[in-house]
């Protein structure tokens, strides 16, 4: 049996190593291929090693002789073409190779748009989710002294945090009218969106990018905003999310089901026979329930390691867990459990402050149980958090227990009992 | 155009194994050779001491007194760097207060003033094993029964106790100097110790091998004043593996390889793979209540704890894997759960996790049917 994954980040690096813990390699011969990079590497980290806390090689989160231990064999290759009828892949180098099971974890690609102008920049514009953006950021650096980040979501501030390590002047143009409303109560996302300001950068709500102007040389000049606001910049960051990289896979010979991403059913099964797919890349068909892409680190994990099994001939039915997540603004570390703000009108929160300090908790609940947490400025345990949930706790108790749930550093708990507390209606 | 950006450590010559760290590094040897060697004749060549001329001209007692001293400063100094970088981390700031209070008095001042009363000189900071000439019966009859009392019990009663309580880090990162110049001015260099399965390899073996050569002097040294005069040879075998432990232990590996390889093998060269205490108390620290909690499924695999670790712990294998865990090599700095950008790690304190009826794992085995 032939195991052929295309994308060596994540999910697709999981999912070899689940199907090498149970076929030996006589049993199954696992290929993974990747353009990207040699080895897999932590995508999450890219900021750390733009802020040049971690080389390259620190990325890596396995030794490079595991491969080889346990036999799988690393392709740097881009794959160009799928042909289900004969089960075969084309690989960029002109190259073949033929699969028994084969795994799309091809993950996401950045967004862009359209913006007037940017056709006659050559050099200036930067994303941030590929090695090669991270190479692209590193040697624009040194030649800029303004940068400018659109997009308010977790990629966008990570990288103003990186321009602001490397001391040029950030201005950060999000849409909304304070940080992140998709996940922070309005309370929260201002005080984000303060404390931003506070470390210098130049953040400006309900202000988006109109249009944009090269130099002679075709690097970026300037942006110019739709409240009339002329910046200069020399390097443009577009962070405005990201979505499956489809392209190629569309005009293969045989095309699996594509919508926003890959559709597969709650067994990672593509349209195509022996075609499984995993991780961002993946649309997943839940019934009722609708379609559901789920761009982040933990279930592409997941992901990988189910849609493994599925290829192994398991029954699986995906289930996603609680939801949980988490980030960091800056300092301000960030952990979310279960749902705060994409809740039913009218459903009731209790919004802790720290006086004088950002920590804060916001708890949604309704009349049985508390639905989600939204925590800044504090550790959490999130496996407690998401077990009230589960648990069907109500407010009463969570409030009385909280403090089983944190998970600061010793002599650094956060004081629990000085909060300001209150009641909120969403 | 202006040029910006910054040069971070893992680019900056004296802390990335530049030519700088190298001339740092030789500079360092050479002040420990005048420190040890001073006065005294090295393969033919005559050390000049220096150090001994440069204490005289501040109007100290001796070199020694000059290089505690320094030690100080560098404790001082690295200590208040360190506090401010990490002033958001309470078990960081304190950790640090106490190793600079800990330096200060009993490593420097304290044998100063027990001096002033003509009192012998004496560490309250040190214990054997790391100290392994307070448990030689010669000078156990030199010095006052309090001190003599202290140091056995000390070292036979106190440091296995609190190992089992609180892990071998209540000595190695708040008490001791060896790791309190370390966490302290060693600061920048800390990410340079290996992280290598290779490197883990020879530290336990090297670390083992100390500990028992450790063992093998004291209780020759022991047995030989036992029998006293009756065997001359034996005797005289235990004073040559006295002096040979002292040459190779004492002064190389603690002192010349210990921290002046700081630029280039990292910060706990010596404690990693040498220092005997820290064998002990790692061997302790297994069977006792400190670990180290992660969250499960919340490791984004990034390796910041991997990198910030001057033991050279693979921290992330286990992050990455949910695996609560206790290396014996671990001194408790805290640094990864600090660096951690998701604050998944935790060190702790406690015979048995949380009861978790419900656990991730069974909540993410529950996600699926299979
Ligand atoms: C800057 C940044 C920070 C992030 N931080 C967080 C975070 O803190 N927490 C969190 O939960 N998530 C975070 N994420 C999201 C997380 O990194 C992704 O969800 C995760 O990496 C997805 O993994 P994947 O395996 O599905 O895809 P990817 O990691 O994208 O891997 C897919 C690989 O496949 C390769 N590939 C694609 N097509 C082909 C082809 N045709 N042939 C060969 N190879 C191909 C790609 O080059 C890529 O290397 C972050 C993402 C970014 C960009
Ligand atoms: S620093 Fe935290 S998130 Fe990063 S690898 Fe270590 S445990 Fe995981």
């Amino acid at each position: 049996m032939h195991y052929v994954i295309v994308g060596n980040g994540v999910a697709g690096t999981t999912a070899a190593l689940a199907i090498r813990k149970r076929h030996k390699p006589k049993h199954a011969k696992i290929t993974l291929i990747g353009d990207e990079s040699d080895y897999f590497f932590s995508r999450t980290a890219l900021m750390y090693a733009y802020m040049d806390r971690l080389t390259r090689q620190d990325l890596e989160p396995f030794e490079r002789k595991v491969y080889a231990r346990q036999a799988i064999d690393l392709v740097r290759e881009r794959v160009v073409d799928i042909d289900a009828a004969s089960q075969t892949l084309a690989l960029g180098s002109g190259k073949s190779l033929s699969y028994d099971k084969l795994l799309l974890a091809t993950g996401a690609k950045p967004r862009m748009m359209p913006f007037q102008g940017v056709e006659k920049v050559k050099e200036g514009i930067v994303h941030f989710v590929s090695i090669q953006d991270l190479d692209e950021c590193e040697r624009l650096t040194w030649s800029t002294n303004q940068a400018t980040v659109i997009g308010g979501g977790l990629i966008g501030v990570e990288l103003a945090e990186c321009f602001h390590h490397h001391k040029l002047d950030v201005t950060f143009l999000v849409r909304e009218p304070y940080f992140w409303p998709m996940a922070l109560g309005e309370e929260e996302g201002s005080l984000v969106s303060e404390h931003i300001r506070a470390r210098g950068v130049d953040l400006r709500h309900d202000e988006q990018l109109e249009f944009m102007e090269a130099d002679a040389q075709g690097r970026i000049a300037s942006i110019s905003t739709n409240q009339g606001n002329k910046l200069a910049c020399q390097m443009l960051a577009v962070c405005i999310g990201v979505g499956a990289d489809t392209a190629w896979l569309k005009q293969a010979t045989s095309a699996p089901r594509i919508e926003r991403g890959i559709c597969v059913n709650r067994a990672f099964e593509t349209s195509l026979a022996n075609v499984y797919a995993a991780g961002d890349c993946a649309e997943i068909d839940m019934g009722s329930a609708g379609h559901r892409i789920e761009t982040i680190w933990y279930s592409a994990k997941l992901h990988g390691e189910l849609a493994a099994k599925s290829m192994m001939g398991d029954t699986i039915t995906y289930e996603p867990p609680i939801f949980y997540n988490s980030s960091k603004f800056f300092e301000i570390e960030f952990t979310t459990v279960g749902e705060v703000i994409n809740v039913p009108e009218g459903t009731h929160a209790l919004y802790r402050k720290a006086p004088g300090k950002f920590i804060t908790q916001r708890i949604a609940f309704d009349a049985q149980r508390v639905l989600g947490f939204n925590m800044l400025g504090s550790r959490w345990d999130h496996t407690v958090l998401m077990r009230w949930i589960a648990e069907r706790r109500d407010i009463d108790y969570v409030r009385e227990h909280l403090h089983e749930a944190q998970f600061d550093v010793e002599f650094g708990r956060a004081k629990l009992h000085q909060m300001e507390e209150k009641e909120v209606v969403s | 155009m202006r040029q910006k950006g910054t040069v971070g450590w893992l680019k900056h010559d004296v802390t990335n194994r530049g030519v700088t760290a190298w001339l740092l590094f030789g500079a360092l040897l050479g002040f420990y050779l005048i420190l040890y060697y001073g006065g005294r004749e090295i393969a033919g060549w005559h050390v000049p001491d220096v150090l001994e001329s440069a204490a005289r001209l501040v109007h100290l007692p001796s070199k020694w007194t000059l290089y505690g001293l320094i030690y100080t400063l560098a404790v001082t100094g690295g200590g208040i760097y360190v506090i401010q970088k990490y002033r958001h981390n309470r078990y960081q700031i304190i950790r640090t207060l106490v190793v600079i209070f800990v330096q200060a008095t009993f490593a420097f001042s304290l044998p100063w003033i027990l001096a002033i009363f003509e009192q012998p000189e004496y560490y309250f900071s040190y214990l054997w094993p790391l100290k392994i000439d307070y448990f030689y019966p010669s000078n156990i009859l030199a010095m006052p029964l309090p001190f003599v009392l202290y140091s056995l019990l000390g070292s036979l009663l106190m440091v296995p106790l609190l190992g089992i309580f609180y892990g071998k880090r209540w000595y190695c990162s708040w008490v001791c100097g060896c790791g309190g110049l370390a966490n302290t001015a060693g600061e920048p260099f800390r990410h340079l110790t290996s992280k290598t399965s290779a490197s883990w390899r020879f530290e336990k073996w090297s670390i083992h091998i100390t500990l028992g050569l450790c063992l093998f002097t004291t209780a020759l040294v022991v047995a030989s004043f036992g029998v006293g005069d009756r065997y001359p040879q034996f005797t005289q075998a235990a004073v040559s593996v006295q002096s040979v432990y002292g040459f190779v232990v004492m002064s190389i590996l603690s002192g010349i390889i210990g921290v002046a390889l700081y630029p280039i093998g990292g910060t706990r060269v010596w404690c990693r793979n040498f220092c005997p205490m820290a064998a002990m108390l790692g061997l302790i620290q297994k069977f006792g209540r400190y670990r180290i909690r992660v969250k499960d499924d919340m490791c984004i695999s990034c390796g910041m704890c991997t990198k910030y670790c001057e033991m050279g712990i693979d921290v992330r294998a286990y992050a990455q894997k949910n695996q609560d865990f206790v290396r014996a090599s671990c001194v408790g700095c805290g640094l990864c759960a600090e660096v951690c950008p998701r604050g998944v790690l935790r060190l702790e304190n406690r015979w048995h996790k949380d009861p978790q009826e419900l656990t991730m794992a069974t909540l993410l085995n529950e996600a699926y049917k299979g």
